[in-house]
């Protein structure tokens, strides 16, 4: 019915924004476009001053030469803290698998940080904002400023002392280093608390008197009430974690532990020129993400709006 | 619908935290068995201490700058095999690190408590930059008389610092020059100013034969490159080159680019037709547009890149021009060329014991049988006169040595280096961007020596 | 329940000294799991920070107390003034833009059929997924001075005569980054746009176009202040966004060509990483850190008396 409205009065305004649009969106997808096509693509046709806008000879060297380099295990896992208490003073690896291309390591480093954190911080961050929202305790408004004020700092701000404590608690180099401070940033626990304020203090309260614990509370009622408010904050988290190039350039140094962003990175400046290469380890990095966000599209668009609508 | 995304994000976590936890204890055994460069859980399976040379079981890191094939792992492992067929005890875990990041790298992992045991560079970073802020251990152990007697006094001289301490124990060296298309110089009617046969020429005729080749058509003649430090030795030595400037005084305790030579070669540059200062690239990136026919000369040259192979036959660029390589224009005929004095250093981590490993390491690869190997791993020249015929088959190499007499003073352990590098393709950027010559290069001067007496 | 909830709220006030004690503990028990990150992580960093920043520190010798040395400096030092006023005109620039071109997108694409509209809020929101640093290096290529699509499209277009060195040339190196900027930053923007005038009252509208009020106007009148919220939060967001913008920096430029791309978050590591001042660093990022709570203080002020 509304579009048939619509379909009535087909302005010349309407023409024009359709068309303007279209070619936006074109020039949108056309880096990713390029990524992929350019990872498949000749070294002469790279460098060659006339683009070939679609390949004309479609090669496999660039993800050859991709995945021919160095070599690591397919998991590699280190306790945080372990070498506090093992034997021997160093930290406690767990590692398996068949010896894999760096780049597939790459690519399981990142997830792993990105789920680990988006993991952590949903359930600190919604036993915060309960917290914040609903108990009422000495410190509590004192802590919210807090929480408020820290929301747009930057990292890179606190960048030299996070590095020496990171290197004190022996966690440099190690991917817990990338994932504390992710888990600290407070933009969840202010999400949360702003969800955990729509749950009615009755509901609580009747809990309360009939002879529930806390922690019980929590998980049989709040929980439930505020599911779609974590729902949100996993997106978040996640998109964020896989994009914090920053945290991991300063982190991170063996090939083995790097991320997909940190590995292409290394890529471009050890072969700056090499752009087949670059583009094939961009693909590797772009793909499996872009995957994972079309097929959770829905999601990732009412996550969005359900953080905006709270935050 | 939130509940099924979290349900399935959650899932996935908990599969891959199973995937890891139940894997391990299963078949972290049999990846110990294969013993590979990146293993770091295997210390605890050896406590044979019988092996008779060896002597000491640690685990050491070795950070390598792309130093011809050091840079490449599958030469490398094949030297740590033999390393290993040694001293089975010794696990040597790699890292490869890049002109661009790899200071970075290193400098943050100092920071972050985990420097690695060796380094291998040069005496810039071992010696004036590293060992000078305290971090290095002295490996004056491994420079016995013999090894004095066998290293040139000028190399010996460069590895270690003003309280005699030595840094770096070398491994390998070069002289830096640069290198011209000769293919299209010919079509340009250009080689009539270059002396094929010495590979030498005058700022003058450089001069010329670069306006010869831009009047051809070739417009992107040279590259004046400073987006980083990468390969930034080929501007400095164009530049002091050219009127015979200096860029360090003698005495290696202040910076003189600031003479009026200097300011001379750079304007000169600046106003030539074809030579660009070009911000957005570096030295690496100068190599492959000169290789894929962009430029028509490298700054940024050296035997390695002479003899390089990966992408056309060596010698020639992508499209099968002759490349060749030449030494640095000047007025007087006596270039000073750019050396490279490429070895190991070993920072000091409070651990003897990797300290003591390294050190065999560098024993091995440095001064053994081995060291012939290792020395053409990297496609340079040995350090050492008893090694001098390393390369006497190989007709490239020979006629490389023309230039080897040129090698100029090792002025790269000037107290403040790294911060006088920075600045030094920073001014590059500003006399590209039209700043005066004289201001930029002052500016420079100061904010260099500021450094070098800091430090 | 509408009785209870009263009696609660008149209760609350005085509530007894063992229950606030026993919410005292329960919500700091709650709090506790996210305080050790948060303190751990965020405020000791930020507390050292700000202590190591009247320090001369530096690698491998011990810190030297020098007062407010380090940010009298700050003030005297070209190079940080000018990626101060570099982070400033990115702000600037990338924020408003940002918003007014998601907006029209938006508007642009949501009486679209729902196939478009969801079709259209993919494209825009790609780069977003892409990843920064994949993003970057794409672009790096497009941008190259010798074989780089711009000066391709440029010169067959015959806007250009010659190539342009985009990323080496100081007059357009930060228009570029900016750019890039921008690509990345208005999806998510369009994607809470379309969602919130989605969300107009569309009777609203229908009944101003009926007393003849023209689109412009009902827009103004009726649209634009139910999305007020969205777009303050929009602003916030994409404020925050832009302060952060490091990759970009580090990979396609590194501060140049003559620090005309350097931002602070740019500089404070390549202060710390090239130039060996810890102190200096710190004292650049607490500058940083005060700025961005000031505004964001006044955001929040401004949201909240919304």
């Amino acid at each position: 019915m509304d579009t048939k409205k619509k379909k009535k009065k087909i302005s010349p305004y309407m023409v024009f924004s359709t068309i303007v649009i279209i070619l936006l969106a074109i020039a949108f997808a056309f880096p990713l476009y390029w990524i992929l096509t350019g990872s498949f693509k000749t070294q002469i046709s790279i460098n060659s001053t006339t683009p070939e806008w679609w390949p004309s000879e479609w090669v496999m060297t660039n993800y050859d030469k991709l995945f021919s380099r160095q070599k690591s295990p397919l998991w590699e896992f280190a306790v945080p803290f372990s070498s506090h208490f093992s034997a021997d003073g160093k930290d406690i690896i767990w590692w398996a698998g068949p010896q894999v291309p760096a780049a597939v390591r790459w690519l399981i480093n990142t997830v792993f940080m990105a789920v680990a954190s988006m993991i952590l911080t949903c359930i600190t961050s919604a036993m915060a904002g309960y917290a914040l929202a609903k108990k009422r305790f000495v410190g509590r408004s004192i802590l919210f400023t807090l929480i408020v004020c820290a929301m747009a700092l930057p990292k890179q701000v606190i960048l030299i002392p996070l590095l020496r404590e990171m290197s004190s608690l022996q966690l440099y180099n190690t991917i817990w280093a990338v994932i504390f401070p992710i888990v600290g940033w407070p933009f969840g626990v202010f999400l949360m608390k702003q969800f955990s304020e729509g749950i009615p203090g009755e509901m609580l309260e009747a809990a309360r008197i009939d002879g529930a614990s806390e922690a019980k509370t929590f998980v049989r009622i709040a929980l439930p009430m505020i599911k779609p408010g974590i729902g949100a904050l996993a997106i978040f988290t996640f998109i964020n974690s896989w994009n914090d190039y920053f945290m991991q350039l300063i982190m991170l140094s063996s090939t083995s532990k790097l991320t997909i962003s940190l590995g292409i990175a290394k890529l471009q400046a050890e072969n700056s020129t090499d752009y087949g290469l670059i583009m094939a380890g961009a693909a590797l990095a772009a793909v499996p993400i872009i995957i994972v966000f079309l097929a959770f599209q829905k999601y990732f668009t009412k996550g969005i709006t359900m953080g905006a609508v709270k935050g | 619908m939130k509940k099924q995304v979290s349900a399935i994000l959650a899932a996935s976590m908990a599969a891959s935290m199973l995937v890891a936890c139940g894997g391990s204890t299963s078949s972290a055994a049999t990846s110990t068995a294969t013993a590979e460069s990146t293993s770091t859980a295997s210390s605890e399976a050896a406590p044979a201490e019988s092996t008779a040379d060896a002597g000491q079981a640690a685990d050491i890191t070795l950070w390598t700058y792309p130093i011809g094939k050091w840079g490449d792992s599958e030469s490398v492992d094949a030297l740590l095999a033999d390393f290993n067929a040694q001293y089975p005890d010794i696990h040597v875990t790699v890292e490869y690190l890049d002109y661009t990041n790899g200071d970075d790298q290193v400098n943050t992992a100092i920071e972050g408590g985990s420097a690695p045991d060796i380094v291998m560079e040069g005496p810039e970073r071992l010696v004036a930059n590293w060992g000078a802020k305290g971090l290095m251990a002295d490996l004056s152990d491994l420079w016995t008389d013999d090894q004095k007697a066998d290293i040139s006094a000028s190399v010996e001289a460069a590895c270690k610092d003003s309280s005699g301490a030595y840094y770096e124990f070398p491994l390998c060296m070069t002289a830096h020059c640069m290198a011209i298309n000769k293919t299209v110089f010919e079509a340009a009617g250009a080689m009539q100013y270059v002396d094929a046969e010495n590979h030498t020429w005058t700022t003058d005729n450089f001069l010329k034969a670069v306006q010869a080749v831009y009047d051809s058509g070739k417009t992107d003649v040279g590259a004046i490159y400073c987006s980083g430090q990468g390969g930034d030795q080929g501007t400095r030595a164009i530049i002091n080159n050219m009127y015979g400037g200096t860029f360090t005084d003698a005495a290696h305790t202040k910076y003189t680019a600031d003479s009026a030579e200097n300011v001379k070669a750079i304007e000169t540059l600046y106003n030539q037709d074809g030579i660009n200062f070009d911000a957005s690239i570096n030295g690496g990136e100068e190599i492959t547009l000169f290789r894929n026919g962009t430029l028509q000369m490298a700054f940024c040259w050296n035997i390695a890149q002479q003899t390089n192979a990966d992408n056309s036959a060596a010698g020639t660029t992508n499209s099968g021009d002759d490349i060749l390589f030449m030494a640095f224009p000047t007025e007087s005929g006596d270039p000073a060329l750019c050396g490279g004095i490429w070895g190991f250093g070993v920072f000091d981590n409070g651990d003897e014991n990797k300290i003591a490993a390294s050190k065999t390491f560098i024993n091995f690869m440095a001064n053994s049988d081995e060291t012939a190997k290792a020395v053409k791993t990297s496609t340079y020249f040995s350090v050492k006169n008893s090694l001098s015929d390393l390369y006497k088959d190989d007709e490239v190499m020979n006629e490389y040595q023309k230039l080897m007499p040129y090698l100029g003073d090792y002025y790269q352990v000037t107290p403040g280096w790294a911060e006088a590098r920075t600045a030094w393709w920073n001014m590059l950027q500003q006399v590209g961007q039209g700043t005066d010559v004289t201001t930029a290069v002052t500016e420079f001067c100061n904010t260099a020596n500021a450094a070098a007496s800091a430090s | 329940m509408a009785h209870t909830a009263v009696a609660k709220k008149q209760s609350e006030p005085k509530m007894s000294r063992a229950l606030v004690r026993q919410e005292t503990i329960a919500g700091y028990l709650f709090l506790l799991p996210s305080l050790i990150f948060f303190i751990g992580f965020v405020i000791y960093p930020m507390v050292m920070c700000i202590f190591t920043s009247f320090f001369d520190s530096s690698m491998n010798r011990a810190d030297v107390f020098i007062g407010l040395q380090n940010y009298v400096e700050l003030f005297h030092d070209s190079v940080f003034l000018g990626a101060l006023r570099n982070t400033l005109i990115i702000v600037v620039v990338s924020v408003p833009i940002t918003c007014i071109f998601s907006l029209w997108v938006a508007s642009a694409i949501v009486n679209m059929p729902p196939w478009a509209t969801s079709l259209f809020r993919v494209i825009f929101y790609l780069p977003v997924v892409t990843g920064s640093v994949a993003v970057t290096v794409v672009w790096k290529w497009m941008f190259n001075n010798y074989y780089g699509i711009f000066n391709y499209l440029g010169k067959s277009m015959g806007l250009l005569d010659q190539n342009i060195n985009w990323l080496g040339d100081t007059r357009y190196a930060l228009a570029c980054i900016i750019l890039i900027l921008l690509t990345t930053s208005v999806g998510q923007p369009i994607v809470l746009y379309v969602s919130a005038l989605g969300n107009v009252d569309q009777s609203l509208v229908e009944a101003a176009e009926v007393d003849g009020a023209t689109k412009l106007q009902a827009f103004w009148k009726i649209k634009w202040p139910q999305i007020m919220p969205t777009t303050l939060y929009i602003l916030v967001i994409t404020t925050i966004n832009s302060f952060q913008c490091f990759a970009l920096i580090q990979l396609l430029t590194s501060g140049g060509p003559n620090h005309s791309t350097d931002t602070i978050m740019y500089y404070i590591y390549y202060t710390a990483f090239k130039l060996y001042r810890y102190g200096y660093g710190n004292a650049m990022g607490v500058i940083l850190a005060i700025m961005i709570a000031v505004l964001s203080a006044v955001q929040f002020k401004v949201t909240r008396s919304d």
